[in-house]
């Protein structure tokens, strides 16, 4: 049995294996070159092995520990994608870590193979092992600069995720203690077969949900939880930055989405429950990061913020999927969709901003004034990831945003909508002040900011990416109906 | 089961009895009055136990300790997972041992590494 | 064991664990809280005990007793003045109040639930089908698996963290 299921896990034990390829070679070569090629490679076999094995059927492995289905295997790609492209931007980054190199690397494939686990997982054992993965490589990637404000930002990264895991724990023992099961299908099932009609008649369950939606809102910054994201995001190495703005979001999306629809999404008024408090906090999520977002005049802090707000717009994503359970409706391609423009869309703009900072060693708005002539294209490439997160033609953010907007006017919830809109607006304001510098303010130098090859290709396959979903969004549109499907809508 | 660690439990209190009781006889002598209480300053200060300290207690210890008790944790959670598989190796068979094999793999690189490093040397 | 002493132990132990709890957070003397919490971890050994959960508990006592209060008191050791943490100030109220909250909810939701019952009866030998569980097949091999890279990353992690510059 195990034998035949270890094919279907393939894409997370190539990944570990060069991950560890690359800790042994780090250890014995001092050609540090390698390392990158390897790593790249790596993710690539993972893609190869995802995509050979996309059109099987859904199955359970293990004992229902993880299930290889379109969805899970869909996170695996963008989180590959992700990874691929943080690593072709580390290039020159990882230079100021010099004996450190080999690490980076391999913690950064460490915790892309937590969060392809996590995105599959479907026990809440395998949830937490896989989420704990992820996390404990990325506090170590975020404190790797070693000054003082990357190892604040690795403390407080630490904290704030070791409560968030124990919140998280705690909610799972309440449904365990519940339900007397681990796997998620067990539990739903039992969850479907109580005689109530209400959340107040199973305090546990209702408590239970509560903590589990506030163990995951750390992983996907929502608000209230939201507090460590720019500390963080400015004091991280700016490729994890990156990296846990778009990977680690995703795997967070991914997971939450799984244990909300396929444990709690029968009976009718239990999804009816989860999806209001999450439409209430993705109001309050987006209105917070976008008005915070415009007084930033850092850069990777206004970033910081902007990932708020955006994590705001999927939540609305997430609660009309939440809504559409037993519904005819098909709204629920829009997180997914979303979720690969954000993707492509943030990691572009970042990779601009790191191509940039490398040079001029500033992550100050006031900066970037007249980049347009310091680098035309670093500057191009960085105003159309800013057109797409703000949502405008002829970029992937417009169709994303017109793609999940509609569907939750479908399911009824116009007044997150229209919040939702005016929000877009605000967020205009800010990106449209970093495309006034770029392009509109003076340099302060006439030096030229040139970029290296792997960071070049990486951004030109982002802003590809970003316009490809803009121009032509029906190609991908079948890929994102399909990865939902599973749930059985 | 449980009764076999009450025994535990009946050995636990009379430790905690016993030191808790031992420090308090002289105090309760005193406060009867069976033992006399003149104090001077030889007979407060320490017996046997070196010289009076200069300055504070308090040292900063050399933080390459906490490489130590870092990679000490890591490794003796492996005996928790090796423990119970060990208890029942028999029954586990190949299976469990090529388990076990791939989890030992796994760990013994991040030993290698922690050596190579130079973590386990004291510069 | 007579039903009233495993009431009285239980009772016991759940008072002391929230004492000791209770004096991680007061106790102004960051040793003392160290010193606190181990306390806390041996109690919640106890309750392990008392649940028939023999070989928790000896890991409770091995990793948190053992290892876990040895690296907080190392780090303790390691710091040169650090030995009084802050007073809390004014946000002790607001902390009070969210935590005497959570605490009404969840007691609320506690007593208020039927928790699912086992209806097997607690086994004799515990170790042995934990290692069928952890490494046996059907079982969470995988998730054993996950926990070694857990560690391997946890290793690679710590030391480079604490490398010098």
């Amino acid at each position: 049995m195990i034998m035949e299921h270890i094919q279907f896990i393939a894409p997370e034990i190539s990944l570990l294996c060069f991950a560890l390829l690359i800790v042994l070679l780090d250890l014995f070569i001092t050609q540090k070159r390698v390392l990158p090629v390897l790593s790249v490679i790596g993710a690539i076999v993972a893609a190869t092995f995802i995509i050979v094995i996309w059109n099987t059927p859904p199955v359970g492995l293990f004992d229902k520990m993880i299930s290889i289905d379109p969805f899970g295997l869909f996170f695996k790609l963008l989180i590959l994608a992700a990874t691929v492209l943080v690593i072709l931007a580390s290039h020159n980054y990882v230079l100021k870590f010099n004996k450190f190199q080999g690490e980076y690397y391999a913690l950064l494939m460490l915790s892309a193979v937590g969060l392809m686990l996590l995105v599959s997982a479907i026990n809440l054992i395998t949830i937490y092992v896989a989420l704990e993965l992820s996390s404990i490589s990325l506090y170590a990637l975020v404190s790797f600069l070693k000054d003082k404000k990357s190892s604040e930002a690795g403390l407080k990264y630490l904290i704030l995720g070791g409560v968030a895991s124990a919140i998280l724990l705690y909610g799972m023992a309440f449904i365990f203690g519940l339900t007397g099961n681990t796997c998620l299908t067990c539990i739903a099932e039992y969850v479907r077969g109580m005689p109530f009609k209400d959340l107040q008649e199973v305090p546990a369950l209702m408590i239970g949900l509560v903590l589990i939606i506030a163990g995951f809102g750390f992983k996907i910054a929502s608000v209230p939880f939201q507090m460590w994201v720019p500390d963080v995001y400015e004091g991280a190495p700016t490729t994890i930055t990156a990296y846990l703005s778009v990977a680690s979001k995703a795997a967070g999306f991914g997971v939450i989405a799984r244990v909300l629809m396929t444990v709690f999404g029968l009976p009718v008024w239990l999804h009816n429950d989860w999806a209001m408090i999450i439409a209430v906090l993705a109001a309050i999520t987006m209105t917070v990061g976008n008005l915070v977002a415009i007084v930033q005049t850092n850069i990777k802090r206004l970033f910081g913020y902007s990932s708020i707000a955006q994590a705001g717009y999927m939540m609305v994503g997430l609660a009309a999927m939440g809504l559409t359970m037993g519904t005819k409706e098909n709204v629920t391609g829009g997180l997914i969709f979303f979720l690969l423009s954000y993707t492509l869309t943030n990691l572009g703009a970042f990779i601009a901003i790191i191509a940039i900072s490398n040079k001029i060693n500033s992550d100050e708005i006031e900066d970037y004034n007249g980049m347009i002539k310091r680098s035309p294209l670093l500057a191009l490439g960085l105003t159309i990831c800013l057109i797409s997160l703000a949502g405008l033609p002829p970029t992937a953010g417009l169709i994303a945003k017109i793609y999940i907007f509609s569907g939750a006017v479908n399911m009824g919830l116009a007044w997150l909508v229209v919040i939702a809109v005016i929000n877009s607006v605000i967020s205009a304001y800010y990106y449209f002040k970093i495309a006034k510098a770029m392009w509109l303010g003076t340099p302060v130098t006439e030096e030229k900011v040139d970029a290296s090859w792997p960071e070049w290709l990486a951004l030109a396959a982002c802003v590809v990416g970003v316009l490809a979903l803009g121009v032509v969004p029906g190609l991908f549109m079948n890929l994102t109906t399909a990865a939902v499907r599973i749930f059985g809508i | 089961m449980l009764a076999q660690y009450g025994y535990v439990g009946i050995l636990l209190i009379c430790a905690i009895g016993f030191t808790v009781i031992i420090p308090l006889i002289p105090k309760i002598l005193m406060v009867m009055g069976l033992i006399p209480t003149k104090k001077n300053p030889t007979k407060e200060g320490q017996y046997e136990c070196g010289m009076q300290t200069i300055g504070k207690t308090w040292v900063q210890y050399n933080f390459r300790y906490y490489f130590f008790a870092v990679l000490f944790v890591l490794f003796d959670m492996l005996t928790i997972f090796l423990y119970p598989w060990a208890v029942n190796v028999t029954g586990l068979g190949v299976g469990g041992l090529i388990a076990v094999g791939i989890f030992l793999a796994i760990l013994i690189i991040g030993y290698l590494y922690a050596w190579r490093k130079g973590a386990l040397q004291w510069k | 064991m007579p039903e009233i002493t495993y009431s009285i132990t239980f009772y016991l132990m759940a008072a002391i664990a929230v004492a000791a709890a209770l004096g991680v957070i007061i106790l102004r003397d960051v040793f003392r809280a160290a010193l606190s919490l181990i306390l806390l971890f041996m109690t919640v050994a106890g309750i392990y005990l008392l649940l028939h959960a023999d070989f928790l508990a000896i890991v409770q006592i091995l990793i948190y007793v053992g290892a876990i209060s040895v690296l907080i008191i190392v780090a303790i050791m390691l710091t040169r003045d650090a030995r009084q943490g802050q007073p809390l100030g004014k946000i002790k109220w607001v902390a009070g109040i969210v935590a005497l909250a959570l605490i009404g909810v969840i007691a609320w939701g506690v007593i208020n639930t039927a928790f699912y019952l086992s209806s097997t009866p607690p086994l004799e030998e515990t170790v042995k089908p934990l290692g069928n569980l952890l490494f046996g097949n059907p079982g969470y091999m995988l998730t054993s698996e996950i926990a070694a890279v857990l560690l391997l990353s946890a290793i690679l992690g710590a030391i480079a963290v604490i490398r010098e510059k």
